[in-house]
């Protein structure tokens, strides 16, 4: 699945000026399968990539394509098909439910493609080191381990596309590395790229290449 | 999962609030409903006169009284009226001119016995099935139409009796018989009752009957003919009014005074209608608002679902079930609320003598479904509106 951003401009970001490596209002075409890596310092728009990327906002100039389908032309059933099956994320504030136990934000979100494997899942999060939290309500775990929880959910469904925004922030470098490696694996499994957001460091991150904002 | 996480740990208190208020409302707005149908029914089916028909009589002067003026109609007059052209028909109510007793024939009945008076009138003037009001000599029972006040009387004998009072339904039922004399010889005569009027004041019996007994027991004269049945034609029944008036003539007034009580009652009710379906329509909007509260409360629930790809209508349909089953249950308990209370109101109107249909009203049935259907349309619609406002959120 080719994701293209041709000439998009979020509105937030029109007052600042790109540079021309910039995927801001440039063409840009995302390869499937391919491992991505989008640097950039604060405020250049690593989420805003991702929230206009996922439908969440629409104030922006310029077209987004999926699979050559521009998507200010999906309905309800195709968006809702692109977010269940096709492109999973990590948000950068998580979004995991804190009344919820681990296992259940798992289960939830795995669900809903029927593809939730409660030994697999146990298994990963385990090699993640949380394997005494499986039954424990996220909103009691510290703000690695609920990074760390919520890279599992998105592994934990089929997907064409990871996103991840900023996703190891709270994490040292041993955990990086295993999640790292946990995504790696993953995504070789089901032939999919991934877009890693982050901010400088990647000494620690194996990606095919890099785009700037 | 999903219905826990976006129910399971929100503040009840307010639904609470807003399911007593919908139970009360509901209670309320099924027996206002049911009392009002039921009111506007009462008596509806035992009327026996068609809506232009009167039953007249000479107003009794001081004249009168000394014999200046007559309060019998003549052939004459009777003629003479037949001509006007307001009215369309004209007969004269026979009453007996024999001595007549009534009397309970009931093994289940203490005895019960009294004077009565009994008239009949011609058959094109009653609104009964013409296979129930004939009757000739050889046949068993004497066909009647009895003065629902005469029941009113005589369940009040029933109580002083210390047994139960009886309904319509049941009146018809039980066995009755009439005495008539000429005060040598006498005979007992079964009769039954077909149905109840509030317009005439005596029993009625079919001119057959009244013919038979006449002829075989009339003491002296026949008997002056002082009531007379009058059809006025569509349209016109001010105009008979108006010539009432001129000749001094008036009509029995205890219609007038049900339909008056009637209207009365049905007034009260309809104003508790009013009440009802406000507190309806207010615990409604107090649901629907607690729905948009649980739904604001749980605003990063059902973003978060929405954006791991849960489809909105999923969502909605998780909110209205939720909310409909409450309406249910709502529903359910005020029937049950209205059930019990139409047990103790029935048996206030029962202790005054009115007896009414025991059904549950159509109509009132019809507003719980209508009410149904209203809060589930707003529901679905509230739930839509907030959940698809989130999805590009």
């Amino acid at each position: 699945m080719q994701i293209e951003f041709n000439n998009v401009l979020p509105k937030p970001l029109s007052e600042i000026d790109h540079s021309t490596e910039s995927l801001w209002n440039s063409k840009v075409i995302f390869e499937s399968g391919k491992r991505i890596l989008l640097n950039a310092s604060s405020g250049k728009g690593k989420t805003t990539f991702v929230h206009t990327l996922m439908g969440l906002r629409t104030d922006f100039t310029g077209d987004i394509l999926v699979d050559t389908k521009n998507t200010k032309s999906l309905n309800t059933d195709e968006w809702v098909e692109l977010r269940k099956s096709k492109i999973s994320v990590v948000y950068q504030d998580l979004q995991l439910f804190p009344q919820l136990t681990v296992e259940e934000n798992l289960r939830l979100k795995a669900e809903l493609t029927g593809a939730f494997n409660s030994e697999a899942a146990f298994e990963k999060l385990t090699y993640l080191g949380l394997k005494d939290k499986w039954n424990q309500k996220c909103g009691f775990l510290s703000m690695g381990q609920q990074q760390r929880v919520a890279i599992l959910r998105s592994l934990v469904q089929p997907y064409k596309w990871l996103v991840m925004d900023e996703p190891f922030s709270h994490l040292d470098n041993q955990n990086a590395n295993l999640c790292m490696q946990l995504i790696q694996n993953r995504c070789d499994e089901l032939k999919a790229g991934f877009i890693l957001t982050t901010l400088d460091a990647k000494d620690n991150l194996s990606f095919d290449y890099e785009v700037k904002l | 999962m999903i219905k826990d996480l976006l129910f399971k740990y929100q503040e009840k208190r307010q639904l609470v609030i807003a399911l007593i208020g919908a139970l009360l409302g509901i209670t309320f707005l099924i027996s206002s409903v049911h009392y009002l149908d039921k009111i506007n029914q009462y008596g509806e089916d035992s009327e026996i006169l068609g809506k232009n028909t009167l039953i007249l009589q000479k107003k009794v002067t001081s004249a009168s009284t000394m014999g200046l003026t007559k309060t019998d109609f003549s052939e004459r007059e009777i003629s003479k009226m037949k001509l006007e052209p307001f009215i369309e028909d004209v007969k004269p109510v026979i009453s007996n001119n024999f001595r007549v007793w009534f009397e309970t024939n009931d093994p289940y009945v203490p005895t019960f016995k009294s004077d009565v008076f009994i008239q009949a009138v011609s058959k094109e003037f009653l609104d009964v099935e013409s296979d129930k009001w004939h009757w000739k000599e050889g046949e068993q029972f004497v066909p009647m139409i009895m003065p629902r006040d005469f029941l009113v009387m005589l369940n009040t004998f029933m109580n002083a009796s210390g047994i139960p009072q009886v309904s319509d339904d049941l009146a018809m039922k039980l066995k009755f018989r009439l005495r008539i004399s000429d005060g040598q010889k006498e005979e007992w005569v079964d009769t039954k009752i077909i149905g109840f009027t509030n317009e005439i004041a005596s029993i009625l019996v079919p001119e057959n009957f009244m013919e038979y007994a006449t002829k075989k027991f009339a003491q002296g004269d026949p008997g002056k003919i002082t009531q007379i049945m009058v059809a006025g034609k569509e349209g016109e029944f001010g105009k008979l009014e108006t010539h009432m008036n001129e000749h001094g003539l008036e009509s029995k007034n205890s219609q007038v005074v049900v339909s008056r009580l009637k209207s009365i009652v049905g007034t009260l009710f309809a104003v508790i209608l009013v009440i009802s379906v406000v507190a309806v329509i207010a615990s409604g909007l107090v649901l629907i608002q607690y729905m948009q509260l649980v739904l604001s409360h749980n605003k990063y629930e059902v973003r978060t679902l929405l954006r791991l790809g849960l489809h909105p209508i999923i969502i909605t349909k998780t909110f209205f079930r939720y909310f409909l089953i409450v309406f249910i249950l709502v529903l359910m308990a005020g029937l049950v609320f209205f059930i019990l209370l139409k047990h103790f109101v029935d048996e206030i109107f029962q202790t005054g003598g009115i007896y009414m249909n025991e059904h549950i009203s159509v109509l009132a049935l019809t507003s719980i479904f209508l009410t149904f259907i209203i809060f589930a349309i707003a529901s679905y619609r509230t739930a839509k509106q907030e959940v698809f406002s989130l999805f590009n959120k």
